[in-house]
């Protein structure tokens, strides 16, 4: 459990490096807060979270963490172009049953787009579906194929094909291997256990 | 009592009660300007308050109430006393809106007919009560003359407004109305704009109260009038409070005691009426109640209690006043667009709606956050998943509380 919190923590190092100071940042499935939070703390941004579930929105008012309870879609129809800073979409890519409506038009609103996921082309992961022969389950995904998460496991492959034909920007990437803090420099889809990406239009 | 002493603790205390309390009377001796242009000498406002205003004045909470609700909050006036105040669940030591922290304010609002200046208050011209005399009334003038009672009591800047439906109307008005006097604003189902569904209703409900012949063009004594129109306006408005799921698990087709089954939906062994029935005493002759148009349903018997109660409480010209203020609540049309109306806001807002309100549905309550945060502003939403309607907001909800507990304490 103490190594998932010390993943989680270099996960919001990374992306508390890439805000800038001040800025207005759209977190899509923030959960109770955690991220936002420590952005506000460490970056003075101005945070708003959106999430599906009271529980999670109860978690970030009680932070003090502004937060909407609703579909991340329709939300972001409310807003006009570039109106955020920066959108955050934080290991929520592979649960969303659209993602390439959500990352388009969170780059639509947002000047620019974080993304970061678990990568599924991990070795262990594949190794995983090979020779077990079941679902990939793992610190991060602990759960049996009929508990459902994730719902539309992405790679490293996958995320960068979707940007190309997308004619998506990727303006930073930071490739981690399996301990999820070291630099993966060699083969990352094979190699790298989490991936984190800043696009813009 | 310095800072460290106002922290609030983390665990909330085990909630305990208001206890007894008791009404005053706030008599504003100036001139007061409603947005009609008409103005009345000086106005009256009936309020309570629980609680103590610290030392700062910074620590006041104040509760606004809806059509038919009162200052009456919390509390009990009189150990007999068969209920407490309407939000009791909500506002006392220990609960969502904490007495031992805050210093809570609960006005009848001005139109009124429980104690604060309105159509049926005495007009000092002719001694008689003001009738349509009375200045028409706006969400804006009840919230003009409640600030008027903080600056009276002394409040400095409020922690929170918090209110529901109307009371939520209040609860934005204050926001954009008093910026600076406003830290946190806490609307619960209600609408930045009346809808064209929520005019119809209230029309229907003023049709009713106008129609009946004792209205007289609003002129009645007190305690008379039209006590069948207003009876019926209740009853068509409680309707709308209550939601179809909600209706049904209360009432479902449940008959009063003492009326039988109509022929048709009877069980197996009663048998089709006949000849011999008539004028038997026998199961039969009930047959012949049900055919008639005295009460039946339970629901029907519940609609004439709460309609019974409120005649004997509610001011039908009050009910007209008040109505027309909701109606004529439009943010949208007074500052051109809402995210205008919300620009100077600096409160941070909670707004809650409630997933079976279908008086002020959900989004409408989605669209006063989205123009707040379209407008720059601090709102977060949250969305209960009830089936009890309209009147979700007055019910007790361990996640209600919670959330409210913990916007409070930010």
């Amino acid at each position: 459990m103490s190594k998932l919190v010390e993943k989680r923590t270099v996960d919001m190092q990374i992306i508390g490096d890439w805000v800038e100071p001040a800025s207005r940042v759209l977190d899509l499935g923030c959960g109770r807060g955690v991220l936002l939070d420590y952005l506000q703390q460490t970056k003075q941004a101005r945070g708003l979270g959106v999430d599906l579930d009271f529980q999670k929105i109860l978690g970030c008012v009680r932070r003090g963490v502004t937060a909407y309870q609703g579909d991340m879609e329709a939300f972001m129809r409310a807003f006009p172009d570039r109106f955020f800073d920066r959108v955050i979409c934080s290991r929520t890519v592979q649960e969303l049953a659209d993602p390439a409506a959500v990352i388009l038009e969170a780059l639509r609103v947002g000047r620019a787009l974080t993304v970061g996921f678990v990568n599924h082309g991990f070795w262990k992961n594949r190794a995983d579906a090979l020779f077990r022969g079941r679902k990939p389950r793992n610190p991060v995904y602990t759960t049996e194929w009929f508990e459902s998460r994730p719902a539309n496991p992405v790679t490293i492959d996958d995320f960068e094909r979707f940007c190309a034909a997308k004619g998506i920007g990727i303006s930073r990437r930071a490739l981690l291997r399996g301990d999820w803090h070291t630099p993966c420099t060699f083969r990352p889809n094979l190699f790298s256990g989490y991936a984190l990406y800043d696009l813009a239009r | 009592m310095n800072d460290a002493e106002e922290d609030l603790p983390s665990a909330p205390p085990e909630p305990g009660e208001v206890g007894l309390v008791e009404p005053h009377d706030f008599v504003c001796p100036q001139p007061f300007r409603f947005e009609s242009g008409q103005t009345l000498p000086g106005f009256t406002l009936r309020y309570e308050t629980y609680g103590h205003l610290n030392a700062a004045h910074d620590n006041a909470v104040l509760i606004c109430h809806a059509l038919s609700g009162d200052h009456h909050c919390a509390g009990i006036h009189a150990l007999t006393d068969p209920k407490p105040g309407w939000w009791n669940n909500f506002i006392g030591p220990g609960k969502a809106v904490d007495t031992n922290h805050f210093f809570v304010v609960c006005a009848n609002v001005l139109g009124g007919c429980q104690g604060s200046s309105g159509p049926s208050s005495p007009n000092p011209h002719t001694g008689r009560p003001f009738g349509l005399a009375f200045p028409f009334v706006t969400i804006r003038d009840m919230v003009r003359a409640h600030k008027l009672l903080c600056d009276h009591l002394g409040v400095s800047s409020l922690y929170a407004v918090v209110g529901g439906s109307m009371g939520g109307m209040q609860v934005l008005q204050w926001g954009i109305e008093y910026p600076t006097f406003v830290r946190r604003m806490i609307p619960l189902a209600t609408t930045a704009r009346e809808s064209a569904q929520a005019i119809a209703f209230n029309e229907v409900g003023r049709q009713a109260i106008m129609q009946d012949p004792e209205w007289h063009h609003g002129d009645y004594p007190k305690g008379g009038g039209p006590r069948v129109g207003l009876a019926i306006a209740r009853m068509m408005a409680h309707i709308t409070y209550l939601s179809d799921e909600s209706m049904d698990l209360k009432f479902g087709r449940r008959k009063t005691a003492g009326v039988a089954t109509p022929p048709g939906a009877a069980t197996p062994s009663s048998r089709k009426p006949s000849a011999a029935d008539a004028g038997s005493t026998t199961p039969a002759s009930g047959t012949s109640a049900a055919y008639t148009f005295d009460v039946q349903f339970e629901v029907e018997s519940y609609l004439r209690h709460q309609a019974e109660s409120f005649i004997n409480r509610f001011d039908a010209n009050s009910y007209l006043y008040i109505t027309r203020a909701l109606d004529h609540f439009d943010l949208t049309a007074a500052h051109g667009s809402l995210e205008q109306a919300f620009a100077g806001v600096e409160a941070a807002t909670l707004s809650v709606a409630f997933t079976s309100d279908w008086l002020f549905p959900s989004a409408q309550n989605r669209e006063i956050v989205l123009a707040l945060l379209r407008a720059g502003k601090r709102a977060s939403y949250a969305e209960l998943s009830t089936n009890l309607g309209h009147d979700s907001f007055l019910l007790e909800s361990e996640e209600l509380y919670s959330l409210v507990r913990g916007f409070l304490t930010r």
